[in-house]
């Protein structure tokens, strides 16, 4: 079975103290460490655990700066074969539908079973691209994906909906799948893995090369326009502690009390 | 007629001994060959011999010291087996000498002779006894028993015993004057036998003895007593650590194990000392280094090429049902204690390491929290998921030197900074720099450099992390990137004297980094001079730049940090030092020095809480410290801190028991 899977390169947020440009454009990304966005990363190793069973190969894709090429190498290193980065600025504000475009020239001339991509980004998390792309690609397409069978020329998955309720639909291949975090366990990344695959060639290509033009893809061909990013203002009944870590408890500890959860 | 023994009396055909031998030997060669061709599949070669080896091979080998120590049973009962068994194959030898060499075995050397074979076979058939009352009456714990542990006791027994009786029916037959020497044979029931009788009946108990004897010796390879030749080369090969190689001259899923391994791996006799004194083992965990080791050689020989009936007889009869599976190996703490009682001197930690190696390299069966903390050690450069800036907090108010900006050592321009002339590199670590407890070890250690005038600065925010977790974990190339960016660092800003918090850092800066092979292709590690902080305080106290003075009488306990103790020997240093501080009483905790306890937080355990059993290994330490009586526990290591510090608490010793760093109580102690 021969997988195309999407994925991107995101900043890491979790612990992270955003700052946001002053004309509220761009999160300030100079400290910020880069990684595979989390939902991607389930999906490299749905399409890699679907290969090591039935064969095949998998082609990792992206679209981004020079960056971007370690995604692609963490993909290689888990175990696609081959890898595509889509870098271009015109790209740059794009909406879902003007990725999704970027995306399916680059892959529509290879002949694919299954399309995997993560269910949304941790950055932009407009969870479209693979929903766009299956529509361009005029495939069934199944969202939320915690797990894949194949079943012949046919997939059964199943789809993780909201408390607890899973969802098992069955779709022709091939098909496009967008894949939920926790499907699976991706495996690690070791810095070996990543250096045996340093040699794969990685094909760069570009708007031009894809035959794609302002009025499908970037800002201009954006229905939606971003205006300003912000934080969101402290809420309400919000109190920062301050101090030292032993200063902290001790406020932590009185509030408790005060509040009447230490009798 | 001089006394002496006529060779195949009554035998015939002789040549069919001979064949008989000779298939014997056969056998016993192709599952030697077999086991060193597996041998050969493994990294790191062997080592040429040096004086050194032969006096371990000497006292260890030779002598059993490791076998005595600990247990004067099973010392004495193996000395008695290996001398006995070593007696009779000897005399054996001697008499195909006699026979076919050089004719010697009459008169009186016969008499001595025949006597010391007639002791030899006594102590050989009591100390199996012995073996049997441990294995089967006794019930020493630390044996687990396994059908081949019964059939090598009989097997020898039975050939040891046959040899009596083969010896009693020849001396009732032949009537010697001189048979009082055979003081044993001559008291083997016959049922009164009679001389001729024993004359016919002697073949039938010759032949007997013959093929148990020649058996015994083609069972060899393809059961645990393999270890007469193995044990030997274990101890050999366990005199050196193999060097690292270069994760990119490695074979893609090749061999993980050494040579040293795999040798380990036929030595092991299954003796249980290591899961005896195993503090994962001891605090319920599923996991003793005996396991993996039979584990890892039952998965050697399964995989193993060439002949099948070969590979069958060796897993049938040496290796069986090893409880054990890869999820395991993340429990070792890599603290040695097992090496230290290893009769055969293997060193389980480092082939478990390997293994390691080979489990992040597939990367499918990575534990999640160790997973993320060396991803953290990639991208933060520290496994606390810090960023730099917070590496330097801990020192923000003590006006230490950075040497990262000590312009004057880089020779490009003049210091701006007067106080840059440091020549110590403080490495502070990247837990003691970031964890709020070991940060106390920092500040005091710091007090003190500043109280003795030592002229000494941190790398602050740039301080590289020097790799220790992956390196434990098996992340080698991770290793490998931490290692070359740490040299670049000191390199960077002419760094030489590097004075660590932590026995880990320590280990890893001074005994890890010049594994690597000499040449361009590695950085070059030898110009660092790597000292844990105990021995520089030592030697500021020997040259009376730190005094202490005693405020009170105070009786406190030590724990060992394993690196510190067992890694490097440094038992000694940080008692000296307690020593030398007046009104201190120091008690020793039950398990001490060479069999300190180990407090759980190293070979990356403190980063997978997941793995602890119901029992903490450090709530054990905790609980032999408060057994002391002592007001205070002193440890020397970060790790240690941390965990007994949290054990402390858990269990609920606040007010008995205080925690400190060897440091900590030093600035308490320091004259004005």
């Amino acid at each position: 079975m021969n997988i195309v899977v999407c994925v991107k390169q995101v900043p890491e947020v979790t612990d992270a103290e955003l700052t946001i440009s002053s004309d509220g454009s761009r999160i300030l990304a100079d400290d910020l460490e880069m990684d595979i966005n989390e939902w991607d990363n389930y999906a490299v190793e749905t399409a890699v655990r679907l290969k090591e069973a039935h064969g095949g190969t998998v082609t990792a894709v992206t679209m981004g700066d020079e960056d971007s090429e370690d995604v692609l190498r963490q993909a290689l290193a888990m175990g696609a074969d081959e890898a595509i980065l889509i870098d271009d600025e015109d790209f740059e504000g794009s909406d879902a539908v003007g990725i999704a475009r970027g995306l399916h020239a680059a892959i529509k001339d290879r002949p694919f079973d299954l399309l995997l991509a993560g269910v949304q980004s941790a950055d932009n998390g407009w969870g479209q691209v693979g929903l766009v792309l299956a529509e361009l690609l005029q495939r069934p397409y199944a969202s939320l994906v915690v797990d894949v069978q194949v079943d012949g020329d046919r997939l059964t998955v199943q789809r993780e909906l909201e408390s607890n309720t899973l969802e098992r639909v069955s779709l022709p291949l091939p098909a496009v799948l967008t894949i939920q975090s926790g499907a699976n366990t991706p495996r690690y990344v070791s810095i070996l893995g990543i250096r045996r695959v340093r040699n794969i060639d990685i094909e760069e290509t570009d708007a031009d090369d894809l035959g794609l033009d302002e009025d499908q893809i970037g800002v201009k061909s954006s229905s939606v326009q971003e205006l300003k990013l912000s934080l969101p203002a402290m809420g309400e009944g919000a109190e920062m502690l301050t101090g030292s870590v032993e200063e902290i408890c001790d406020q932590t500890a009185r509030i408790i009390r005060e509040k009447g959860g230490l009798q | 007629m001089l006394p002496g023994r006529p060779l195949f009396w009554q035998i015939q055909p002789i040549w069919l001994f001979y064949s008989l031998a000779f298939i014997a030997v056969c056998i016993f060669a192709a599952g030697l060959i077999y086991r060193i061709r597996l041998w050969k599949t493994g990294t790191g070669g062997f080592p040429r011999i040096n004086s050194r080896h032969l006096i371990r091979l000497f006292s260890e080998a030779l002598l059993g010291k490791k076998i005595w120590s600990g247990d004067f049973a099973a010392g004495f009962m193996h000395f008695l087996i290996f001398w006995g068994f070593a007696g009779l194959f000897v005399g054996t030898v001697l008499l195909s000498v006699h026979e076919y060499i050089i004719t010697f075995l009459s008169g009186t050397i016969y008499l001595v002779y025949s006597a010391t074979l007639e002791i030899a076979g006594a102590m050989l058939v009591l100390s199996l006894g012995w073996a049997v009352v441990r294995r089967y009456v006794q019930r020493v714990s630390r044996l687990e028993n396994r059908g081949s542990d019964a059939a090598v006791l009989i097997w020898i027994g039975g050939a040891a015993v046959s040899g009596f009786w083969v010896e009693a029916v020849r001396l009732t037959a032949l009537q010697p004057q001189w048979q009082g020497w055979s003081f044993i044979a001559a008291a083997m029931p016959l049922a009164g036998m009679g001389s001729h009788t024993a004359t016919v009946w002697y073949p039938v108990f010759w032949w007997v003895h013959a093929l148990l004897s020649l058996g015994l010796i083609a069972f060899i390879p393809y059961s645990k007593l393999v270890h007469m030749m193995t044990a030997p080369a274990a101890i050999y090969l366990s005199d050196r650590t193999a060097g690292i190689i270069p994760v990119d001259e490695r074979i893609p899923d090749g061999e993980v194990h050494t040579v040293a391994d795999f040798v380990g791996f036929d030595a092991c006799t299954r003796c249980g000392r290591c899961a005896e004194v195993c503090p994962a083992t001891r605090a319920g965990e599923p996991f003793s280094p005996r396991e993996y080791l039979l584990w890892a050689q039952q998965r050697a020989y399964e995989n193993a090429g060439g002949n099948a009936i070969l590979r069958r007889g060796i897993l049938a009869t040496g290796t069986a049902d090893a409880l054990f599976n890869l999820h395991r190996i993340w429990h070792c703490t890599t603290c040695n204690a097992c090496i230290e009682v290893c009769p055969v001197s293997l060193r389980p930690p480092d082939a478990i390491r390997q293994r390691r190696s080979a489990v992040v390299e597939a990367g499918v069966e990575m534990p999640e929290m160790l997973a993320q903390s060396l991803k953290n050690v990639f991208k933060y450069d520290n496994p606390w998921e810090a960023t730099k800036k917070k590496r330097a907090k801990w020192s923000k108010d003590l006006d230490l030197t950075d040497l990262s900006k000590n312009k004057k050592r880089t020779g490009k321009t003049e210091t701006t900074d007067a106080k840059a002339t440091g020549d110590i590199c403080y490495f502070v670590g990247c837990t003691t720099a970031l964890d709020t407890r070991a940060q106390g070890l920092a500040r005091s250690f710091a007090f003190l450099l500043n109280r003795a005038g030592v002229a000494f600065g941190t790398l602050g925010k740039k301080e590289p992390c020097c790799g220790d977790i992956a390196r434990r974990g098996g992340e080698d190339g991770l290793f490998e990137m931490k290692r070359e960016d740490a040299l670049d660092v000191f390199n960077k800003y002419a760094i030489t004297d590097v004075v660590t918090s932590s026995p880990h850092c320590y280990h890893t800066l001074k005994h890890d980094y010049p594994l690597y092979p000499a040449g361009p292709a590695c950085v070059d590690s030898s110009n660092l001079r790597i000292r844990h902080y105990t021995e520089f305080i030592w030697e500021l106290m020997e040259k009376g730049r730190l005094v202490f003075d005693g405020s009170g009488p105070v009786t406190i306990t030590y724990h060992d940090p394993c690196y510190l103790g067992r890694h490097h020997r440094l038992f000694d240093l940080p008692r000296n030092i307690l020593a030398a501080v007046p009104g201190v009483t120091l008690v020793e905790m039950e398990h001490h020095r060479e069999d300190s306890l180990c407090c759980g937080g190293g070979g990356d355990r403190m980063w997978q809480e997941e793995l602890d059993g119901e029992m903490k290994m450090s709530a054990l330490r905790i609980e032999e410290a408060r057994e002391t009586g002592a007001r205070l526990l002193i440890t020397a290591c970060p790790l240690c801190l941390i965990m007994l510090e949290d054990a402390r608490k858990a269990a609920g010793l606040e007010k008995d028991l205080e925690v400190l760093d060897l440091n900590e109580f030093l600035v308490r102690r320091i004259s004005d």
